[in-house]
């Protein structure tokens, strides 16, 4: 991805889904010991979250998993007849974007940003929007990353820090805030403007993005052609490995060819970036992907709020195995009691 | 670079016999992905904690900065019954290689356009990358290895629609 536009190659992933999508084992796969262990897995794309929420919960033999579970649904599923719930430490990441491009606000300032960061009570955020299935955020890779581990602390909740380096940093008079988010994570945007507010004592203007503007929305943030509408973006992003987070994380959220990037490149950043990705070591790249993090903390490029947990609702005969990075079945089965082998289905 | 892929050894013939069904939904928007890792073969695969470990392909290793040798896996059999080979897999490179951005996840999973495989056996290959990349194997992560009559038919879209891109 590249700022002109001709040369973006942005890519519409949203198709209808069909109704159903069945998948039956292949026996004859190399890897017997790790599966399939199912003999189908019917995923139906008809059936909405809530009402699938509704029967893992209430029924047997209607709907065995289901993914994404809302904080706001746990307790639903904990006092479940039929449902367990499963959190897996997954490679995901909510944070704030920061747009470092605007001209009326010093968010190219690392102070405004670290300011930014030391008004976030995490401990907060963790127990009431996530139900405590999350983890205060301090850098982008999670703690429980394989690669480019590190020691870093979250920013520390102190609102008066926060309030005197925003004021360092020369904050305008009267100048809002402008925050946004998607539809889902409004939950957690409201409690981070909350956490401004208060220890800034400046306005937050929320702007929850409607579903039908979302296409759009993604279109501005990844061509970069029009200043974007924000200050600060509450956005989620993931990794497909844990290896070497900085290559599909930190790379995406602020590489120069990052599709979200918010902001100018940043030049010690890409330095380390060139490095990392041309090192064919492994010890030294997981070296390299930890001073990265790091780098990215210390300049608080982003407000860094919390790694959430993957929340599935699960059969209790189903004897799931999650994943960090996907979500494969292949491990997964079913106990005798199961309603499919009571059935001989 | 091989010790970042650990390699996963084939257990013995005797596994489990598939048994039971289970009804999921998941409205995760990344669905169509989960459906493609849960059916096609890959070079490398994730573990639980998102290790990456060996998958079609079996052990690599860089025989200069340029140059990545693979062994691919024995015994690997397609749904259709079409064994893998190497073949399989510079098949898979090379459709892949054909778009400017085939993962909607982003084009950072791209591999450099000058890159080229060479076959040096149906179970060994080496890859020439005109600068080093020490991304790709996680990049691979992102590839995935059907069978010839899959590309004949299929091919992700293309063969229906026209065009690649956006359909992986």
């Amino acid at each position: 991805m590249r700022a002109e536009p001709f040369a973006c190659t942005w890519l519409d992933t949203r198709q209808d889904r069909t109704d159903k999508v069945v998948l039956t084992a292949n026996a004859d796969h190399w890897n017997k010991e790790r599966g399939p262990r199912l003999e189908k897995i019917v995923f139906h794309n008809d059936i909405s979250p809530a009402e699938a929420l509704n029967l893992v919960c209430d029924t047997e033999g209607e709907v065995d998993i289901v993914t994404e579970i809302s904080p706001a649904d746990i307790e639903r599923v904990e006092s479940s007849e039929h449902a367990r719930l499963h959190a897996i430490d997954a490679m995901r990441i909510i944070l704030g974007l920061v747009n470092r491009g605007v001209e009326d606000a010093p968010l190219d300032d690392a102070r405004t940003r670290r300011a930014l960061n030391m008004a976030v009570d995490r401990d907060r955020l963790v127990r009431e929007g996530f139900g405590g299935y999350a983890y205060p955020a301090a850098g982008v890779t999670p703690p429980y990353a394989i690669g480019g581990l590190s020691d870093l602390q979250p920013y520390p909740h102190d609102p008066e820090g926060a309030k005197k380096l925003f004021r360092e940093a020369g904050w305008p008079d009267g100048r809002a805030l402008r925050l946004a988010t998607l539809a889902d994570l409004a939950g957690v945007a409201e409690m981070f403007a909350e956490d401004l507010r208060d220890a800034l004592g400046i306005e937050v203007e929320l702007t929850i993005i409607p579903n039908e503007e979302l296409l759009a929305a993604q279109h501005a943030l990844v061509e970069k052609v029009m200043p974007l509408p924000f200050d600060v973006l509450v956005f989620a992003w993931i990794d497909l490995t844990s290896d070497a987070p900085a290559a599909f994380m930190h790379g995406e959220l602020y590489g120069e060819t990052g599709p979200f990037r918010a902001g100018p490149p940043v030049e010690k950043f890409e330095n380390l970036m060139g490095e990392f990705a041309t090192e064919v070591d492994a010890g030294r790249q997981g070296e390299l992907s930890a001073e990265i993090d790091r780098f990215v903390y210390d300049e608080a490029l982003s407000v860094f709020l919390a790694y959430p947990q993957a929340l599935y609702a699960v059969n209790k005969h189903v004897n799931f195995v999650g994943y960090a990075t996907t979500f494969e079945l292949a491990e997964t089965e079913v106990k005798e009691e199961h309603w499919s082998r009571r059935n001989g289905s | 670079m091989t010790s970042q892929v650990s390699p996963q050894v084939a257990a013995g013939q005797e596994g489990r016999t598939p048994v039971g069904t289970v009804h999921v939904v998941d409205p995760h928007p990344l669905n169509w992905l989960y459906i493609t890792w849960n059916t096609m073969e890959e070079p490398v695969r994730t573990d639980e904690r998102g290790h990456m470990v060996g998958a079609v392909l079996e052990d690599s290793r860089w025989t200069g900065e340029r140059t990545l040798e693979i062994d691919v896996r024995r015994g690997i059999r397609f749904q259709d019954g079409e064994e893998c080979t190497a073949h399989n897999f510079k098949r898979a490179f090379e459709e892949m290689q054909r778009w400017k951005a085939p993962h909607p996840p982003g084009s950072n999973l791209n591999i450099h356009q000058d890159t080229t495989i060479e076959i040096v056996d149906d179970y060994k290959l080496l890859i020439h990358f005109p600068e080093p990349d020490g991304l790709v194997l996680g990049k691979m992560r992102g590839m995935h290895i059907p069978s010839t009559r899959f590309w004949e038919e299929i091919g992700f879209g293309y063969r229906k629609l026209g065009t690649g891109e956006g359909h992986w």
